[in-house]
């Protein structure tokens, strides 16, 4: 098969430039395996049929880091790593940090300098086989960062990944995974900053976070997903019991893609919180899935996700609660509201409940799509305020709650500054 | 500035293709304090909306006017700023928009690019305004209309009114819902603004309302334009006898705008 043999001279040309032992690069090749023979995803709302599964050529040439990026970079007070195409270009821990033993690399690193919890944890989260992509992710990854936390360390200022892909034509396949440690506090970032790309390839990006008892981790994203590849995104969380994982995602996208935010909610009294913010607009295509599994008993859950789109957008937003045979005790609410602001969007708000449970506690959903209400908008301008302001006033009002639990001021700005930029065209 | 002049020609109005105003004329200038009283569905709020611009109402014939502009020609917030306030029988709420932040934003677009007030200066005033309305101060950051009940609704309308001093302020059942004190409070922001550089168009169905606004001018408005005009005693007369006098007078059966004249 040609395209196992070209492609998985990927793998060893990743594995060997990133300078990997043996046991890392079998892991790439029975990933790439596995990649290879899992046959084409049916995903509902989504067409694959027209995307490609290419990967583009891996290089080590690193791009210059654009301006605007550099700026937002030297702004940062808290730890950070800087990826160019996955390719590190600057890190910084904090002396706090540092002397509480965290440790915060790249995950290229981690297997090489703490291959013990690395291999203890890696693909625990986001198996290898549960998809085609993350098999992908689980072949190629180039990039991403392992984070560490002891016990008992809790660090108010966050760890935040940057990303940056450039024009090149290799697929984006970054990987990270976070361990808390047992009463562990932190908040975790990931940002991005990805130009359209005129190329035609399958990325995968993953990342793990596993919650250890009593743990608190929120994790936070500002994502731009541009035209050209289909990005295949996998977030999950592992919440052990009395944990609680909170993710913040903020997303001004105009590409193509399928995404899962996902929180298992293990162990007992184990809580979680999905909040996703969106501004699609151009001929945006994604398909997101925020997903609660309980499993633990007496586990707690909320979804709230808000969408305005622009222009030829297309969004699904799933959300998602899965109640399994035994997790006795559980709560569960989702709010999803989407708003078409131009008539040629397109939005789908789809609330799924799989109750396998009869002991539940509480299971609420409200789900809404529509468009911005006439009379609201009659009203602010009959009080002398012109329309294009009326407008943004009203889908401000929608998102700005989300946007407000971005962890730092900078991500903040960062996610209003790309949501105002959209709305004020 | 001169004072007011908003003048009403002949206007002529459609809701879904259905004529519902039938050339309705009126002329109110600063200082005077008009009237509009009619039975239900005799087009008082069809000619409140078709002023303010509400995007449902067509114009098909007539001429509106503030100082000599055509109102016609405007779009709604244009209207607005050029001192036409409208306080609705029904406010919209607004979720996720905070009663100061609109208040605020509708004002600075009011006062114009360059003359926005400063934001200390602006909930001074907000704070002021209110505390003379008995609005609770946590209602600068409720959303806008949120949950308020009916008679809060009506009293952050004239909230907005004093905030925003327009020219031209036509009041679409601002008694509606209201409770004694509640009216009391609104008809005292409403004389409280009372000068030369206001000129007021108070939509009721109730004396009571113009007991504590004294009108100068009552007009009553039956199928879709005003039938009879008189002061402040024909609002009186018409609480005494109610409408059927006038009909009977006018030749009218059915007062509504379904029937033709
Ligand atoms: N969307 C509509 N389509 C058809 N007819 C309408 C529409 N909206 C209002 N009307 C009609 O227009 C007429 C005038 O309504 P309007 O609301 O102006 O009356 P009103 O005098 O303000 O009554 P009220 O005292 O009850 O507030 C009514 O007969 C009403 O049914
Ligand atoms: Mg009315």
């Amino acid at each position: 098969m040609t395209e196992l043999n070209t492609l998985s001279g990927q793998v060893h040309r990743v594995s060997s430039a990133l300078g990997e032992p043996e046991w890392l690069l079998a892991l790439r090749e029975e990933a790439w395996k596995r990649f290879v023979e899992m046959p084409q995803p049916w995903i509902e709302k989504t067409d694959l049929s027209k995307r490609t599964w290419d990967t583009g050529t891996f290089s080590t040439d690193v791009e210059k880091v654009p301006q605007e990026v550099q700026a937002y970079v030297d702004g940062i007070e808290h730890s950070y790593a800087l990826f160019v195409d996955g390719l590190l270009v600057d890190l910084k821990l904090t002396d706090e940090a540092k002397a509480a033993g965290v440790v915060y690399q790249t995950i290229h690193e981690g297997a090489r300098l703490n291959g013990a919890v690395w291999r203890k944890h890696f693909g625990t989260v986001v198996a290898t086989d549960e998809s085609k992509w993350a098999a992908l992710n689980a072949g190629l990854f180039v990039g991403g960062v392992f984070l560490h936390v002891p016990r008992n360390v809790q660090i108010e200022a966050p760890f935040e990944t940057v990303y940056v892909w450039t024009g090149k034509e290799f697929g984006s396949y970054p990987r990270s995974l976070v361990v808390a440690e047992e009463l562990s506090d932190i908040q975790y970032v990931e940002t991005t900053f990805s130009s359209a790309r005129d190329v035609k390839v399958a990325s995968s990006h993953v990342l793990e976070v596993v919650a250890m008892p009593s743990s608190r981790v929120h994790v936070a994203a500002a994502d731009e997903w541009h035209k050209g590849p289909t990005y295949f995104l996998t977030r999950r969380a592992k919440v052990e019991k009395d944990a609680d994982v909170r993710w913040t995602v903020g997303d001004t996208s105009d590409g193509f893609g399928v995404e899962t935010i996902e929180n298992v909610l293990q162990g007992s009294g184990a809580t979680g919180l999905i909040r996703v913010v969106g501004l699609g607009y151009g001929r945006e295509h994604f398909e997101l899935t925020a997903s609660m599994k309980h499993v633990g008993r007496n586990t707690e859950s909320e979804i709230v996700m808000h969408a305005a789109l622009r222009d030829r957008a297309n969004t699904i937003y799933r959300s998602r609660t899965e109640i399994v045979k035994g997790a006795v005790g559980a709560g569960s609410e989702q709010h999803d509201r989407m708003i078409m602001i131009d008539g040629t969007a397109r939005a789908d708000a789809i609330p799924m409940l799989l109750i396998d449970e009869n002991d539940v506690n509480r299971c609420g959903h409200a789900a809404s799509v529509g468009k911005i209400d006439p009379t609201q908008i009659y009203y602010l301008m009959s009080r002398g305020i012109p329309y294009a302001q009326a407008m943004k006033m009203i889908i401000w009002g929608y998102l700005s709650d989300s946007v407000d639990a971005l962890p730092t001021a900078g991500v903040r700005d960062l996610v209003v500054e790309r949501i105002e930029r959209e709305l004020g065209r | 500035m001169a004072k007011p002049d908003f003048r009403v020609n002949d206007l002529r109005v459609n809701i879904d293709g259905k004529e519902i105003l039938k050339g309705l004329n009126l002329h109110i200038q600063g200082g005077e304090i008009h009237a509009i009283m009619g039975p239900n569905g005799t087009g008082k709020s069809t000619l409140a909306s078709a002023l303010m611009g509400h995007p449902h109402y067509e114009v098909t014939g007539g001429s509106a006017t503030l100082d000599g502009e055509d109102l016609l020609e405007m779009s709604v917030d244009e209207r607005a700023r050029a001192g036409l306030f409208l306080a609705m029988q029904y406010p919209a709420e607004v979720p996720g928009v905070s009663n100061a932040n609109f208040i605020r934003q509708a004002l600075n677009a009011r006062l114009g690019e360059g003359n926005e007030l400063p934001v200390l200066k602006f909930h001074r005033m907000l704070q002021e305004k209110m505390k003379a309305l008995s609005i609770d101060p946590e209602f600068a950051e409720r959303y806008l209309n949120e949950g308020f009940s009916g008679g809060e609704k009506k009293r952050n309308e004239i909230l907005q009114m004093s905030m925003l001093e327009p020219r031209i302020a036509i009041l679409d059942e601002i008694d509606s819902g209201l409770d004694i004190d509640a009216l009391k409070i609104v008809a005292n922001g409403v004389n409280s603004l009372r000068s030369e550089n206001i000129g007021f168009l108070i939509i009721t169905h109730y004396q009571r309302l113009l007991n504590y606004i004294k009108p100068d001018y009552v007009h009553v408005m039956m199928q879709g334009r005003i039938v009879r005009s008189g002061d402040a005693t024909l609002a009186e007369e018409l609480e005494a006898k109610g409408y059927d006098w006038l009909k009977a007078e006018l030749g009218i059966e059915d007062e509504t705008v379904g029937v033709e004249a």
